[in-house]
């Protein structure tokens, strides 16, 4: 195809030395090749743009790009650089003006340091939620396995059983209500979520309380029951010792 | 809303595509606007035309690239909730994973690879935030902790189910 022979010619063109650049107008050939296939040269030209950035205070306005001619833009690349040291070099920098970098540097480290530990935060608090076994959603994730492969509850429900929590404003039912109190000087966590099977418009509440066992440090269910209506539960799981 | 009779899903998708298009269209409004200002020539009736032009043009295509991204990512959480049967926080982050994938199809493999990280650590990162917020609120509303007894759905002691009424405790 036409674009094939111009991506020939423009490899050609990134020869060093002065053939490719006699051969053909480079201009002319960027241009061409834009037109036959747009997006794609479009992206790489892009890749290739060098965008103005400002370097102790001149701002450079270079719109070179390296793709057509990487030698030329490497002199232009080294003059600029050159040209940059020079001026940089006649004008000593000032103790004032060291203490306005270090000060710039300064507030960015503060800024970059909040940022990281607020992500550093949240990542936090996401992996607790979702692996930690002290999590009411590792907990709801538990009970609500027990509840599907118990019979009963599959009797009533039919299968498949789903399970959410709370409705939240955006519609989503993620978050799972809990309550944590101690006993015996013993933490417990106590999760009510509902469940829901193919047979249509029955809705029961799963209630489940975990106790956290003082020797492996794990949470340990204590008892797992589902309410299908007012007068009628299931018990799933009934571990209480009977101290407790 | 509690009283909710009809299953969030399938309308969730159109409730977070039109969400993610308003997003985009006002961020994207007010970005190009100033941009479009600033990038404009001396005068202010230049300044207004260029960050009018701005506005015109590029806004409904942010708001449109949003909303794809919104709708992809509902619809990918619905298909999880469906196919799990259900609803985790882990269903969002593998969303979101999943739809920087998908949007980055074009860029070959390593590409998709990298998107879906960002895609679900920036879900991951939203998750975590609503979890603090959900949990603070809610905690503010808590009095001292209370003594719970067993619920009396539970025989005392014993296996056998009990009717009877659950004495109602307060959750959060």
């Amino acid at each position: 195809m036409i674009c094939g022979f111009l991506r020939v010619v423009q490899r050609m063109e990134k020869l060093p030395g002065s053939l490719g650049r006699q051969l053909f107008p480079h201009f002319v050939l960027t241009k061409a090749c834009l037109k036959t296939q747009p997006l794609r040269w479009g992206l790489l030209e892009q890749k290739k743009i060098v965008h103005p950035r400002t370097v102790l205070g001149f701002t450079q306005k270079t719109f070179w790009t390296q793709g057509p001619d990487p030698q030329k833009a490497k002199e232009d690349s080294s003059k600029q650089v050159s040209i940059s040291r020079n001026q940089r070099g006649e004008t000593a920098v000032s103790t004032s003006q060291k203490v306005k970098e270090a000060g710039r540097d300064f507030t960015y480290l503060i800024v970059v340091l909040f940022g990281v530990s607020i992500t550093g935060g949240l990542l936090y608090t996401i992996f607790k939620e979702l692996f930690s076994s002290s999590s009411p959603n590792i907990i709801y994730g538990k009970a609500l396995e027990k509840c599907r492969t118990h019979p009963e509850v599959i009797s009533v429900f039919g299968e498949p059983v789903k399970g959410y929590g709370e409705m939240s404003r955006r519609g989503r039912r993620q978050h799972v209500s809990f309550i944590e109190y101690s006993k015996n000087g013993l933490k417990r966590i106590r999760v009510k979520f509902y469940i829901e099977g193919s047979e249509p418009g029955k809705q029961g509440t799963v209630h489940a309380e975990v106790e956290e066992n003082p020797r492996s440090g794990q949470f340990e269910f204590r008892y797992i029951f589902a309410e299908v209506s007012p007068t009628r539960s299931i018990v799933i799981e009934d571990n209480r010792s009977q101290e407790s | 809303m509690e009283e909710y009779a009809r299953e969030p899903c399938p309308w969730r998708i159109v409730d977070d595509c039109g969400g993610a298009f308003t997003m985009g269209v006002i961020g994207g409004g007010v970005f190009q606007a100033i941009k479009g200002f600033r990038n404009a020539p001396v005068g202010i009736r230049h300044r207004f035309r260029g960050s009018v032009n701005a506005v015109r043009i590029r806004a409904p295509q942010i708001g449109g690239s949003f909303a794809v991204w919104g709708g992809l990512f509902s619809t990918i959480d619905c298909g999880l909730v469906r196919l799990r049967g259900k609803e985790d926080p882990w269903n969002s982050i593998t969303s979101g994973a999943l739809t920087g994938a998908v949007l980055a199809a074009r860029s070959g493999p390593l590409a998709m690879v990298g998107s879906a990280m960002m895609g679900g650590i920036l879900l991951a990162l939203i998750e975590g935030v609503g979890i603090l917020l959900t949990r603070y609120t809610a905690q503010q509303f808590r009095n001292a902790p209370p003594f719970l007894e067993d619920p009396s759905q539970l025989n005392p002691k014993e296996g056998a189910p009990a009717p009877g009424y659950g004495n109602y405790q307060q959750y959060h």
